[in-house]
């Protein structure tokens, strides 16, 4: 079987600081994989490197057969990447933005325009779209942003922290985004995410983090069967060696 | 359709364009700027030639039968000088008097004047000119005087020698130069001032353009990592070769436009000097091939586009390591004396006649090289100036080499420098 990522014992140093310690997981195609845990265990070091944006110090990430660092470009046309704390040119238009991002993956016009169709209709911004992004609220920037990293159809879509910082019912709207779209396009998405509630309701599987470690994974019913526990919150403080 | 390069260059103008500060500081302020300078320029010349005019002098005659004291005194009148009277024989009281009033200068004619013209023993005028610090006014009124006291000499003398002007001047000089093996009918000093008035401005422009487009690409970098969309921008399915090339031309686009806005204000603030100076005026230096030709435009401008080339790239290394745009502005500035130095020193002397070691120093600064190459015009030495663009050159690609070092490897995201004032800490 071939996994859409294949994470095997990755290894991350900054200097003295070991941001991963042999981290491996395995995210099979069309399923919402989340990496769960707290601020510095690691989740974004990861995503970084599946995204091919850091080098890991050891070990390997393969994506559809790819490894992410010998065929970089190659994995860049498969997937999409969404950082926790990204944001938007401020002085292009909503629409000029999801434009300038888009042409990079199509092929022709019509290709993009139908990009750009798909990401307006994602992002429910309407007219404000013709606005500049500075006059945008941090919820509408991040409707907007999810709706570029959507509207490719990536292979892989890879979502840091999706609704950080967002108030309840931007959160609520872009957890549905994420979760129509990919019903509705067989897209694979590996996210991370703080949020024990927000991963139960998204993800078919999650992996718990701990100092660059995975300390437990399976579905969030299995984990919770398995720990005896109410929610993912009692999973994590059980496996962390909290509770 | 734009994609990958061309995607990236649309981007980078239409975000710089944009920016306020860019807009307003590389743009609209040079286009509005100079010529408010060159405006001031014009009136306050046109103002000092109006004020000239109306001079008024105050006479202390203390040679009040002589001839030539009433001659003078008429002579000045007669050359629209309002000459006032002064009653007063204390030159204490006189000076407090003149100081007080209006009048640009006090003459005192001595008892002896006439006396001594008469008897050609060479007769003094006391002249005192009120320094009030305002301006071109002042100095145009002392140079009228002087000049009006010049000419009524030479009169007297003329009428002392029979007419003969020759007289007076046995000698007079015919200055010619020769430019570029060509002898022309024209003074060095005029030719000299004529090219320093036209090309001053050549060495600043260099200067200016260099600092536009370093600022560019340094905020262009800069605020890609502090608005957090650099991250985004290199997953995107294109090389990162193609967005550090993007971003430097766009950097290069911005900053010709803001050089055309700077170059069409300074015209029109050099051009009020001339206007309001127009003594040079009828010498073409087309004609004496003192204009630059098309083969000094070429080696200008190549020099112009690697010199221009390795500071974005340069300014692009630099603001790499800076986490908000205040950080890679200030880092990129302390670059700035490498561009001043070379400016001051081809503004007023000859490289070539420096001291070997300040001319290494000089010739190793790749900010000199543009700055020479705008002097070949006149020097013809284009040899120097094709040596500058091979030096520059390999500085650029070694320098474009550590930029695209930087930009494909993680470097780019995990490089950092924040400066920061420190805060006292708040007492709890």
């Amino acid at each position: 079987m071939e996994w859409a990522v294949e994470a095997n014992n990755l290894t991350k140093l900054f200097g003295d600081i070991r941001a991963l310690d042999g981290m491996s997981f395995k995210v099979e195609e069309g399923e919402i994989f989340g990496l769960i845990g707290p601020n510095g265990a690691g989740k974004t070091t990861a995503l970084r490197i599946v995204s091919a944006l850091i080098l890991p110090t050891s070990g390997s990430v393969v994506i559809f057969g790819r490894d992410v660092v010998r065929e970089a470009s190659e994995i860049r046309k498969l997937i999409s990447y969404l950082p926790e704390e990204a944001g938007a040119y401020k002085n292009l238009s909503g629409f000029e933005y999801l434009q300038f991002m888009g042409r990079f993956s199509s092929e022709n016009k019509e290709d993009l325009n139908e990009k750009v169709a798909d990401a307006v209709e994602i992002s429910g911004l309407g007219d404000r779209l013709k606005d500049k992004v500075k006059t945008y609220s941090k919820g509408m920037k991040r409707r907007l942003l999810v709706a570029r990293a959507l509207m490719t159809k990536p292979k892989l879509c890879v979502l840091d922290e999706p609704t950080s910082g967002l108030d309840v019912l931007h959160s609520y709207h872009v957890r549905n985004i994420i979760k129509e779209y990919v019903q509705k396009h067989d897209v694979t998405v590996l996210l991370s995410s703080h949020n024990m509630l927000e991963v139960e309701y998204l993800c078919e599987r999650v992996a718990l983090i701990n100092r660059g470690k995975i300390v437990a994974e399976g579905s969030p019913t299995e984990l919770k069967t398995k720990y005896k526990a109410t929610n993912l919150e009692e999973v994590f403080a059980e496996v962390a060696g909290l509770a | 359709m734009l994609k990958g390069l061309g995607n990236v260059v649309v981007k980078e103008v239409k975000e710089l364009v944009r920016d306020p500060k860019i807009l307003i500081g590389m743009i609209i302020i040079p286009l509005l700027l100079f010529p408010l300078m060159g405006l001031a320029v014009r009136i306050s010349t046109e103002s000092a030639v109006e004020s000239a005019k109306k001079i008024s002098v105050g006479v202390m005659n203390q040679d009040v039968r002589g001839n030539f004291s009433l001659d003078l005194i008429d002579f000045l009148r007669m050359s629209s000088i309002t000459v006032v009277n002064i009653e007063t024989t204390n030159e204490t009281e006189a000076v407090k008097l003149v100081q007080e009033s209006n009048m640009t200068a006090f003459i005192i004619i001595p008892a002896d004047f006439s006396y001594n013209i008469t008897n050609d023993l060479g007769a003094k005028l006391k002249v005192y000119v009120v320094f009030r610090g305002t301006g071109f006014a002042e100095s145009a009124g002392s140079t009228t005087i002087t000049t009006l006291v010049d000419a009524f000499g030479k009169i007297i003398a003329l009428e002392k020698v029979g007419q003969n002007p020759n007289m007076l001047n046995p000698i007079s000089l015919l200055q010619q130069s020769i430019v570029k093996g060509r002898v022309v009918a024209v003074t060095p000093s005029v030719l000299f001032g004529l090219v320093m008035s036209q090309y001053i401005g050549m060495p600043i422009g260099i200067m200016m353009l260099t600092v536009f487009a370093m600022q560019i690409a340094a905020t262009s970098v800069a605020s890609e990592k502090e608005e957090k969309t650099l991250e985004t921008l290199l997953t995107m399915p294109t090389s990162r070769f193609n967005i550090l090339v993007g971003k430097l031309a766009g950097s290069v686009i911005v900053a010709a436009v803001g050089a055309l806005a700077y170059v069409i204000g300074f015209n029109y603030y050099m051009g009020s000097f001339t206007a309001a100076f127009p003594t040079q005026a009828g010498v073409d230096l087309a004609t004496l091939g003192l204009a630059p030709t098309m083969l000094s435009f070429i080696v200008l401008g190549a020099s112009l586009f690697v010199t221009l080339v390795s500071a974005l790239a340069l300014a692009i290394v630099i603001s790499s390591f800076a986490e908000d745009v205040r950080s890679a502005q200030t880092t990129v500035g302390y670059l700035y004396f490498l561009l001043f130095i070379p400016m001051f020193f081809t503004m007023y002397s000859d490289i070539g006649s420096l001291p070997m070691s300040l001319r290494i120093i000089l010739l190793a600064i790749p900010y000199t090289h543009p700055m020479l190459a705008a002097r070949a015009a006149f020097t013809e030495d284009y040899t120097t100036a094709v040596f500058g663009i091979a030096y520059v050159s390999i500085f650029t690609v070694v320098v474009l080499y550590i930029a695209a070092k930087i930009f494909t490897t993680e470097k780019i995201l995990t490089m950092k420098l924040r400066l920061r004032r420190r805060r006292p800490k708040r007492e709890e």
